[in-house]
């Protein structure tokens, strides 16, 4: 059979099995055990538990725990809550202060948690009524919320960049830097839209109930919100500096998470660490499940030559590469919209990375761009995360004012991707200048 | 977040409750792995940037830690519903055909999982008979780690048989605490 062909089919099997309700994991494994068994024979399946234990014996891999545990512990804290707080105060005269304190509440909880869901629900707990009370808009408190949060697969450090840098060998401290400036870039561009569509829905009568806060009441906050800040930052430095591996800082940025959240936030209590031990270990067996499936998966598309094919015959197209680039960003559009960004990554990246390499771009750029895509499967229907975060957290606002709410915000990130393409320095530029030039 | 596992019903029988309580365990087991490559990998730091030793074991032992807790919790997450998942397709689906197609992929999990069970057991017996050890200065013996493998999965398979036949039984709650995916 032409592997090309053997391709449709394999996407067409595999899209059938991941939208049956098995886990993302087993359903590759029952995908790639399929196809292995009616092209290779029985024999091949004897290769399986050597491949999916191959693919995680990597000391890189111990990054993804640590960054969890990290983004487990200050989760369960009250942290986001003095986050927000902090930056209210600071920022109430600034027009629209609430709903910009708000975005930037996510970006840096987003920083510090490495996870979308965690921080939609740590700001948006105290956020979103906060800025109904004093009338801001149902749908710009609700879109600002699910939007900010999606920051967390962007801004560093992030999970998502950990599982692109490893699929694709590329440098996972290099790909944290990638992300910075981008996600400054999407922020201001949430800011700008909840400012405009405020004044618009609200009009200016709206100074939308400032409070005044005094210096004592502003600076009384800070040291409640600086010690997991320090730790986030003392990693990147770590990181930066060569100082040690992702895997290496992690581990001790989650030892000293923990440690805070034991000394200054008092979870002393056997039941609240067990809880950040057991979310940490749920969410980490959830990842690297899925990680070993992938290489399984990646295996049997490489034994039948599809990924091979796949990438000739693009190789063989002659379109331009920005043609080629918009139809990859619409390919991951979609399969951002059903599936979780870890499950797009691992599939995606090792077919794609050649076909964008030879098509002359930055791997780096293209982390970035990919995960923009990723961040607005968080918050369309289906299965956008976001959504039912916040539809959880503020059970009164309709599904349909969430989604309506988030669509401008989708549209600020499709921008965020033209401007990227655009001035790709934006991406690169950093990394470059911290790192010096990629290899 | 709570703990979402099978709400223990007087109707479930003891072998039910018996793999429940196994894959708690393990549950336990693996979060204690994960725990522990935290602290060892700082003691290697330490080590090696404070009092300026060489490490030999360390980071070989993280390694497996992390291997083994994963396959370990395989069975502990899916007592969770833990595993993330789309469900578009069950949901165009009547209730009928929907049930069917539930116990259809639990099969072919379970079939797949036993291939895993099966040449992971193959594999771990072939490192124990001949020896092999890590080609690295430590030298481990690979059975070691291996045995995760056929153990991580034969007690994955184990959970799924008990959510299979709740599915059958119609006593399956998975609807009402299925966890949406995570969002990294």
């Amino acid at each position: 059979m032409d592997p090309l062909a053997l391709g449709g089919l394999v996407a067409f099997f595999t899209v059938l099995v991941l939208f049956s309700g098995v886990s993302v994991a087993c359903g590759l494994l029952i995908v790639s055990a399929g196809f292995l068994i009616v092209f290779d024979g029985f024999g091949s399946l004897e290769l399986l538990p050597e491949l999916f234990y191959g693919k995680l014996d990597n000391f890189a891999l111990l990054s993804i725990p640590m960054f969890i545990i990290m983004g487990s512990s200050i989760s369960s804290t009250r942290a986001g809550a003095d986050l927000y707080e902090a930056l209210e105060r600071w920022l109430t005269r600034v027009p629209g202060g609430l709903v910009v304190s708000n975005l930037g509440a996510c970006a840096l909880f987003a920083a510090m948690s490495g996870s979308s869901p965690a921080t939609c629900a740590a700001i948006g707990k105290m956020g979103i009524p906060e800025m109904r009370k004093r009338g801001y808009p149902d749908t710009v408190a609700a879109g600002s919320i699910a939007a900010g949060g999606t920051l967390g697969i962007l801004i560093p450090p992030s999970v998502t960049m950990i599982v692109y840098g490893i699929s694709t060998e590329t440098s996972i401290g290099r790909l944290f830097l990638a992300g910075a400036v981008p996600g400054l870039l999407l922020m201001a561009l949430f800011m700008a839209w909840s400012i405009y569509d405020t004044w618009r829905q609200a009009g200016s009568a709206s100074a939308l109930g400032r409070v005044n806060y005094s210096w004592a009441e502003k600076l009384e906050v800070l040291p409640r919100v600086l010690p997991f800040l320090g730790i986030i930052i003392g990693v990147l430095y770590a990181l930066y500096g060569g100082v040690a591996t992702p895997s290496e800082t992690a581990a001790v940025g989650a030892l000293l998470c923990v440690l805070v959240a034991v000394i200054i936030y008092k979870l002393y209590d056997f039941a609240s660490l067990w809880a950040i031990l057991r979310d940490s270990t749920r969410e980490s067996v959830m990842i690297l499940f899925i990680i070993g499936a992938a290489g399984v998966f990646s295996y049997m598309l490489s034994s039948l030559f599809v990924t091979q094919a796949i990438a000739e015959w693009i190789g063989g197209l002659d379109v331009s590469p920005w043609v080629l680039m918009g139809f990859i960003n619409l390919f991951l559009l979609v399969a951002g919209f059903f599936l979780p960004p870890v499950a797009v990554i691992l599939m995606a990246a090792p077919i794609l990375l050649p076909i964008i390499l030879g098509a002359g771009f930055d791997p780096y750029w293209f982390a970035v761009i990919l995960t923009i895509n990723m961040e607005i499967g968080l918050i369309t229907p289906p299965v956008g995360l976001n959504l039912y975060v916040i539809n959880g957290i503020a059970p009164d606002i309709p599904l349909k004012t969430i989604l309506l709410g988030s669509l401008p915000y989708v549209g600020c990130m499709v921008l965020a991707i033209i401007i990227l393409s655009v001035f790709p320095g934006l991406v690169t530029g950093l990394p470059n200048l911290l790192m010096g030039p990629a290899l | 977040m709570q703990e979402q596992g099978a709400a223990s019903s007087p109707s479930q029988t003891g072998l039910i409750r018996a793999v429940h309580s196994i894959s708690k365990t393990c549950g336990v087991i693996s979060a204690l792995m994960i725990f522990a490559s935290v602290l060892i990998t700082c003691q290697m730091i330490w080590v090696r940037f404070v009092l300026n030793g060489s490490t030999i074991w360390q980071t070989e032992t993280v390694v497996y830690l992390m291997i083994g807790a994963t396959l370990i919790g395989l069975s502990y997450v899916q007592y969770l519903r833990g595993h993330v998942n789309v469900d578009l397709l069950p949901m165009l689906l009547p209730e009928k055909l929907r049930k069917w197609l539930q116990v259809l992929m639990f099969l072919l999990t379970i079939a797949v999982t036993s291939v895993l069970t099966y040449h992971g057991f193959e594999y771990w017996h072939m490192a124990f008979e001949r020896g092999w050890k890590s080609d690295t200065v430590w030298g481990v013996p690979l059975w070691i780690p291996y045995l995760a493998i056929p153990l991580g999965f034969g007690l994955f398979q184990l959970q799924l048989m008990t959510d299979l036949y709740a599915v059958i039984a119609g006593k399956d709650d998975s609807a009402s605490h299925t966890l949406k995916g995570e969002g990294c």
